[in-house]
């Protein structure tokens, strides 16, 4: 394992080290920083850039140690290496920014007090005469890449970035704005924290923005064709490194920063207008349709030499094993949020199983949706819930972060089912170079920020919309030739009326009682919306019923009021069978999510439905509305109590559902879409 | 001493020392030690330099302003020229930091006291030395100018460094050592040595050797383990059950001899001392000192030169055979006395009279 340190410690070395990380790993290393670096303050980009180098001294022994940042050395960093009690034949390689003979003397001796025996001191102002940062701990390095290894990309990938620039000209982002809309290529800013809010804050808000600590610089550099870079001077360790490795691996790089602070450093940089409003004519005038040109030009710059990460390799005696990809067939992973409950996983599913069986399926999914998975015949990653809704910590995210970067490669293909795209799904979609797909759902709810919800779009390469079961129902949320609208998605069972007595007959021996009317209540575990009242009212009302067995569904490890189990008449159900048992039974009352409400539709089983509702559920009211107004089934608001009791009696007394059973025969309904969403998953992989 | 008072009356040499007063360890220590005895030769004017190394203060290391204030010698900040007959420029590493000595010196003979080892154990260098003796090589007018080493390891060094260097040509070296006068109180040996063991030093990361001789120089089994100036260890967790881990100042020297038998004293094996008064001063408390061999040469005999592997051996052959302890004990006292004021004191006649004209 390769050590990562740095003479002191701070947020300034932090970066420094997972830039270095990150390119040594890129360059098949095994590389670690120690724990005990990472800052108090190191911010969420910069957490997760680390959780993949982050160790515990204690569980790995040093093969290799670099020092970064030596022209300053703190205690902290000789009790580290002396702690490691490093063998003899342990490379230690340190390089520093010194300005005086005296500083390398003395950074070189106290390395040695500390080790027993001499590091490699490397003087970066001998490499690297004029640095683009001089007082970067960053050496600055890069893996210098033939320009025919460049990916082609159809347009190319402008990235700007602001550094210093003032935006209180209103005119400087709405000259952003057109750029972004135009055809000629696709653009993204890096900005401040505070360029970002005030961005937001603007007319021009959906412009696509990343924070310096978004994205490592090295997953900049492999996004990126053309940099320009604004403001006065680099702004951070963290762009100087994004340029360096972009112009190392044959991308261009333009110099508008006030003090040409790129090209003055010697680097092969074009210098470009020192103002955003002429950038757009300068890309499409002068360097995009030049781009192989500029490139060429620039791989021959001796200035390239001084950033050659393998000078350092060559130092440390270290032999560059390149990481060929571990599997040759790519894969297609989906990863299904779990949402409430397991309708995302139960679609990913559907959709999987209509995949041709040269694909080549895995599932990530939350432990919830493990079982339901497999059972399906698919490996599954498992990953770690959140502790609970209110936690704000991203530690199970990151945890994702690890495990689908473990899992994925370049090439695979990123199935994510859900409506908020977590930080590891974008991370390893960009890091992994993959093929990606959303699979989102619509009828967000009122009041939901779509702004929020799509800032993260540009990441993917298709939006699969599975549709509702009716047109009104399908708003749409952003527009384009990524976004497919297929059929509803919706997992078909098939039991005959020969299997739906066989099942009331099991049940009966099961709980040990004869019934002649059977009720099915899906209320959901009470996650969204607590539904224990109404639970607790029909429960109540069919305890008068003894002929009646009310069973009262959830999935698999779902939480269940206590007071559920205090009925003669109702018993709790878990299972992944829910359709199975609705459609044995007479009487079903469920809330109205999208898989309930299309199974229920699809299957022609007449329902109650009593919506849900929280912030970050589709809009149930909507959708069972639409039923409704179809005289599809009975829909029942939270409050209405008493409709509740006597629909129930009605249903049960009167055969009142049969008004619905008739309608749902004749309803026409789209074809589902499984099919079409699995072709269009295909494609994707074959495309990339 | 008489012919030494009549020389002082018939020729009394200007004597200029040029230092960094600013020094807390032996530098200032060893120059508060001599000047008492440089008096004696001369009209003595001791010159501070503010130097890059310590910033803008004046202050001034507590034992040295004692000796000043004793002799009534004055301190001169940052005297624009310096002239004298001989000038004893103190530890040139103080310069190491910057690119000028703001003072011209004129002088017939310039002594530079090479107080910090010009190289480490390994050959790398110590400091910048050529940066701080090009600046004293260009601020100086003298008939000569001397490197004079203060340990047989510190010549050993400025020997080897000016072999390799251009300036070699400028520079002479003392053909004997400007040592560290050591002259205190002796102590008895205790009468039954025990398994006591201890080391003392700042706590930089120089004055400690890996972890791993550490752990041999200081076990387990040993009746106990005092390690005073421990404080880098304690920063960084590095604990023993049966160490005894002290700050620097914790208990005063006194009470730290007080509480061992052997003082086991091992460095870095990249640095050296360069004079070693922590030894000294630990066998004139009495105790037994077990050092590496480069460390013990200043000595002689007086230090049991060893490795940190073979420290158990040597400890436990001394506490079986107690008449062993105090052999050495004596021997290390009596060489001490290389070390007396007495001594710097002949060794200063024969700087000041050889081939000077000076004291003629």
């Amino acid at each position: 394992m390769i050590y990562v340190e740095a003479g002191t410690r701070s947020l300034r070395s932090f970066d420094a080290q997972l830039i270095f990380a990150e390119q040594l790993s890129a360059r098949g290393y095994n590389v670690c920083i120690d724990a005990e670096y990472l800052p108090e303050n190191a911010g969420r980009g910069r957490i997760y850039d680390a959780a993949k180098f982050l160790v515990d001294p204690a569980e790995h022994t040093a093969e290799t140690v670099f020092v970064l940042g030596a022209e300053e050395i703190d205690d902290a960093l000789l009790a580290s290496l002396r702690k490691k009690q490093l063998g003899p034949g342990v490379p230690v390689i340190a390089t520093g920014r010194f300005v005086t003979q005296q500083s390398y003397i003395g950074a070189k001796a106290r390395l040695a007090y500390a080790l027993g025996r001499e590091a490699k001191v490397i003087n970066l102002t001998d490499f690297q005469p004029r640095s683009l940062m001089p007082s970067s701990v960053s050496p600055l390095v890069a893996d210098i890449r033939p320009v025919s290894r460049r990916p082609e990309r159809e347009m190319p990938n402008v990235t700007v970035v602001l550094g210093s620039m003032e935006l209180d000209n209103p005119e400087t982002l709405s000259c952003f704005s057109r750029m972004s809309s135009q055809g000629g290529y696709n653009l993204k800013l890096i900005v401040s924290g505070t360029q970002n809010d005030a961005i937001k804050a603007s007319p021009f808000h959906d412009l696509p923005t990343y924070l310096y600590t978004g994205l490592s610089p090295l997953t900049l550099a492999n996004t990126t064709d053309i940099l320009a870079m604004f403001g006065h001077g680099i702004a951070g360790v963290r762009m100087a490194a994004f340029a360096v490795e972009l112009i190392a691996a044959g991308g261009v790089a333009i110099d508008c920063t006030e003090d040409e602070v790129l090209t003055s450093s010697g680097a092969p940089a074009l210098l470009g207008p020192k103002t955003p409003f002429a950038l757009d004519a300068y890309l499409i005038g002068k360097v995009i349709g030049n781009t192989p040109q500029i490139s060429d030009q620039a791989s021959k710059s001796q200035w390239l030499h001084t950033v050659d990460i393998s000078r350092l390799e060559t130092a440390a005696g270290l032999k560059r094993k390149r990481r060929g990809p571990v599997r040759t067939k790519p894969r297609t992973l989906f990863f299904p949020t779990n949402g409430v409950g397991l309708g995302h996983a139960q679609r990913s599913t559907v959709i999987a199983k209509e995949l041709p069986d040269t694909v080549s399926t895995i599932f990530a999914a939350f432990p919830s949706c493990v079982p339901l998975v497999r059972r399906e015949g698919i490996d599954c990653v498992p990953l770690v819930q959140r502790p609970d809704t209110k936690s704000n910590s991203d530690g199970n995210d990151i945890l994702t972060y690890r495990r689908l970067g473990a899992t994925l490669q370049e090439n695979d293909t990123l199935v994510f089912d859900g409506g908020y795209v977590f930080d590891s799904v974008y991370r390893v979609i960009r890091e992994r170079r993959l093929s990606a797909v959303w699979v989102r759902r619509g009828l967000w709810p009122e009041g939901r920020s779509r702004q929020t919800m799509l800032r993260r779009e540009g990441v993917f390469d298709q939006v699969i919309v599975p549709s509702e079961a009716f047109e009104e129902l399908n708003d749409a949320y952003s527009y384009g030739d990524h976004v497919h609208y297929v059929g509803p998605i919706v997992r078909q069972v098939e039991q005959s009326a020969e299997e739906n007595e066989k099942l009331r007959a099991r049940l009966a021996d099961r709980f040990g009682r004869e019934f002649s009317q059977l009720v099915v209540s899906m209320l959901g575990g009470g996650v969204a919306s607590d539904r224990s009242a109404q639970l607790q009212a029909i429960s109540g009302m069919l305890e008068a019923r003894p002929d009646c067995l009310h069973l009262v569904v959830t999935w698999p490890g779902s939480a269940v009021q206590p007071a559920a189990f205090g009925w003669k008449n109702t018993h709790v159900v878990q299972t992944l069978e829910a359709i199975k048992l609705c459609m044995a039974a007479d009487l079903v009352i469920s809330a109205a999510g999208y898989n309930s409400v299309l199974e229920m539709l699809y299957h022609k089983i007449p329902a109650i439905f009593i919506p849900q509702s929280a912030p970050y559920l589709d809009d149930q009211t909507r959708r069972a509305m639409a039923l409704a107004e179809r005289d599809l089934c009975a829909m029942i608001t939270e409050r209405e109590f008493m409709k509740l009791e006597r629909t129930v009696s009605e249903w049960l007394d009167h055969d009142c559902a049969e008004v619905y059973r008739s309608a749902l025969s004749k309803i026409e309904l789209p074809e589902t879409g499984a099919s079409r969403a699995a072709e269009l998953l295909t494609k994707a992989g074959y495309r990339k | 001493m008489s012919g030494m008072s009549a020389f002082r009356r018939s020729n009394s040499p200007k004597i200029a020392y040029v230092i960094e007063p600013r020094f807390s360890g032996g530098t200032s220590a060893a120059v508060a030690a001599e000047l008492p005895v440089a008096a004696e030769f001369g009209q003595v004017v001791v010159h501070a330099i503010t130097s890059r190394t310590f910033g803008e203060n004046q202050h001034v290391s507590p034992v040295l302003r004692k000796v000043l204030d004793d002799l009534q010698i004055p301190l001169v900040w940052d005297a624009p020229f310096i002239s004298a007959d001989f000038v004893f420029l103190h530890n040139p590493s103080f310069l190491k930091f910057q690119d000028t000595l703001g003072t011209k010196i004129i002088a017939r003979y310039l002594f530079v006291i090479t107080h910090e080892n010009f190289l480490r154990p390994g050959g790398e260098e110590g400091f910048d030395v050529s940066t701080c003796l090009s600046q004293i090589e260009v601020s100086t007018i003298s008939l000569r100018k001397t490197l004079a080493p203060i340990s047989p390891y510190n010549r050993k060094a400025v020997v080897n460094w000016l072999t390799t260097s251009r300036m070699a040509r400028y520079w002479d070296v003392l053909d004997c050592d400007w040592f560290n006068i050591c002259q205190t109180d002796l102590s008895t040996p205790c009468e039954t040595p025990q398994d006591r063991r201890g080391r003392h030093s700042r706590p930089g990361f120089e004055k400690f050797p890996a972890i791993a001789d550490l752990d041999a120089c200081f076990p387990k089994h040993s009746q106990c383990n005092v390690i005073l100036g421990a404080d880098a260890l304690l920063e960084a967790r590095v604990l023993r059950a049966h160490w005894n881990l002290l700050p620097f100042d914790a208990i005063s020297v006194e009470e730290f001899f007080g509480m061992i038998d052997f003082f086991v004293y091992f460095t870095a094996p990249t640095w050296q001392e360069s004079f070693g008064r922590v030894v000294a001063e630990a066998l004139a408390a009495g105790k037994v000192v077990l050092a590496n061999p480069d460390t013990g040469a200043t000595f002689g005999d007086a230090v049991l030169t060893c490795r940190p592997a073979d420290v158990d051996a040597i400890i436990s052959d001394l506490i079986d055979h107690p008449h062993r302890y105090h052999e050495q004990v004596s021997r290390a006292q009596s060489a001490l006395d290389r070390f007396s004021a007495g001594n710097f004191r002949a060794m200063l006649s024969s700087i000041l009279s050889a081939d000077s004209g000076v004291l003629t």
